[in-house]
């Protein structure tokens, strides 16, 4: 076995690891990923879950909903033990602030595999990424990771159950606001990355002309106001256009496939998204497809591609969850995960080369 | 002079890509999100000192 899931709903933290603990306990874990509801004190989780696993590294973060083998889950813990197996080694570490580059975890991440993260092998290493959902600073890391190694990190943006209040990710029995935690893991077997998100582009075409980047606001479309842009591609009227907004994200297109930006809100004519959109980006209005049959395409392609399937680590966005919910999907969804160990949760963000929005970013193992 | 930033493009691709299709490709993709579409940029494209500077300081950082 490679890789086990655990999941409790016990509301109390520590009959909630102990329930974790117990079902986990055959693991010889080199790791244990866990995804918890903000309803679990995240200080207490935290340390509880490092005291339960102490030769294991634990990290994590908190959720808008939890994902494990078969299901998607609220105001539960779940968890993934990662045996000798399935990671031969893995160094977390924790960006505390966001707000200033810092090289010291990227160095610690050398020292620790004796290795330069530019020579770094991305068919020996693989990332994970845990970031504050709040923070606003996705891209920044990213960016900055992306620069660092052609080593490939994937993740999502901590949640709160959509309270968009405060988000906290953990590491090594402590828990971080404003932070990110970053793990750099060596696994033991052959690995790949999906990204599926459920939209294929039309033939509109807006072009950014200009943009507040820090506040993810896009001013203007095609030099015109960009709600007036964006409703006049999609032919409604500026009233009608904010509740298209779930179906028609606009998508940075490249060998058509869309990293989708999420318009959020209108504000005085202007857009705001849930991800950072430069001036002089050229974007794709997108249109809604399915997600049950887009995600089972993606994972059989994995199947057909690499082989069979022994762990996935799933970052969906709440926007798809939210979807999901809303057509009574959510079973469906877990099911398209019941043949495989997995554990994910539902996002504030997805990343994978870039941040972005109502998608899917996942680790398979094979 | 014209085309620098296409030569640099070309460079960056090519050394960070390491005759691998598919991360060449990722480094596309970080291009484009860092605002710098490769296929906007040909042999006769002004050599603008911003987008130049970005470039320069990527390839420091991979060195």
């Amino acid at each position: 076995m490679k890789a086990i899931t655990a999941f409790s709903v016990k509301i109390d933290v520590a009959d909630a690891v102990a329930d974790i603990r117990e079902q986990l306990s055959p693991a010889d874990a080199t790791m244990v990923l866990f995804f918890a509801s903000p309803a679990y004190d995240p200080d207490r989780l935290a340390a509880a879950m490092a005291d339960a696993f102490p030769t294991s590294v634990t990290f994590g973060c908190t959720t808008a909903g939890e994902i494990v083998t078969g299901r998607m889950l609220t105001h539960s813990v779940v968890a993934m033990a990662f045996t000798k197996a399935a990671v031969k080694s893995v160094k977390v570490e924790v960006l505390k602030d966001l707000d200033t580059q810092s090289n010291e975890a990227f160095a610690s991440f050398e020292r620790h595999f004796d290795t330069r993260m530019s020579d770094m092998d991305p068919d020996r290493y693989a990332g994970i990424l845990l970031i504050d959902g709040l923070c606003r600073k996705e891209e920044l890391i990213v960016d900055r990771i992306g620069d660092l190694t052609n080593v490939n990190f994937v993740g999502g943006s901590a949640g709160d159950d959509l309270r968009f209040a405060v988000t906290h990710v953990y590491a090594n029995g402590t828990s971080h606001t404003h932070a990110a935690v970053v793990a750099l893991m060596e696994p033991a077997v052959p690995f790949s990355f999906l990204k599926t998100q459920s939209f294929a582009p039309l033939p509109q075409k807006l072009v950014v002309t200009r943009a507040n980047e820090a506040e993810r606001e896009v001013i203007e479309f095609n030099h015109k106001p960009a709600i007036v842009a964006y409703a006049e591609a999609l032919g409604v009227t500026v009233e009608q256009a904010a509740a298209h907004f779930l179906n028609n994200p606009v998508g940075l297109m490249f060998d058509e496939e869309p990293f989708v930006r999420s318009p959020q809100r209108v504000k005085d004519g202007s857009m705001i998204f849930y991800c950072a959109i430069k001036e002089g980006m050229e974007l794709s209005l997108l249109q809604s497809t399915d997600i049950i049959a887009d995600t089972r395409r993606t994972l059989d392609a994995a199947r057909t591609a690499s082989g069979e399937l022994s762990a996935i680590v799933n970052f969906n966005c709440i926007l798809r969850t939210l979807e999901l919910r809303q057509k009574g999907l959510t079973d469906q969804y877990g099911e398209l995960f019941a043949a495989v160990p997995t554990v994910g949760f539902s996002t504030y963000g997805e990343q994978f080369i870039g941040h972005m929005n109502q998608t899917a970013t996942m680790i398979v193992f094979h | 002079m014209a085309g620098q930033i296409k030569q640099m493009i070309d460079l960056i691709v090519q050394q960070r890509g390491e005759g691998n299709k598919v991360l060449e490709g990722v480094v596309k993709m970080k291009l484009i999100l860092k605002g710098i579409d490769p296929k906007n940029y040909t042999e006769t494209s002004p050599d603008d000192p911003e987008v130049l500077g970005r470039l320069l300081t990527l390839m420091r950082e991979m060195k």
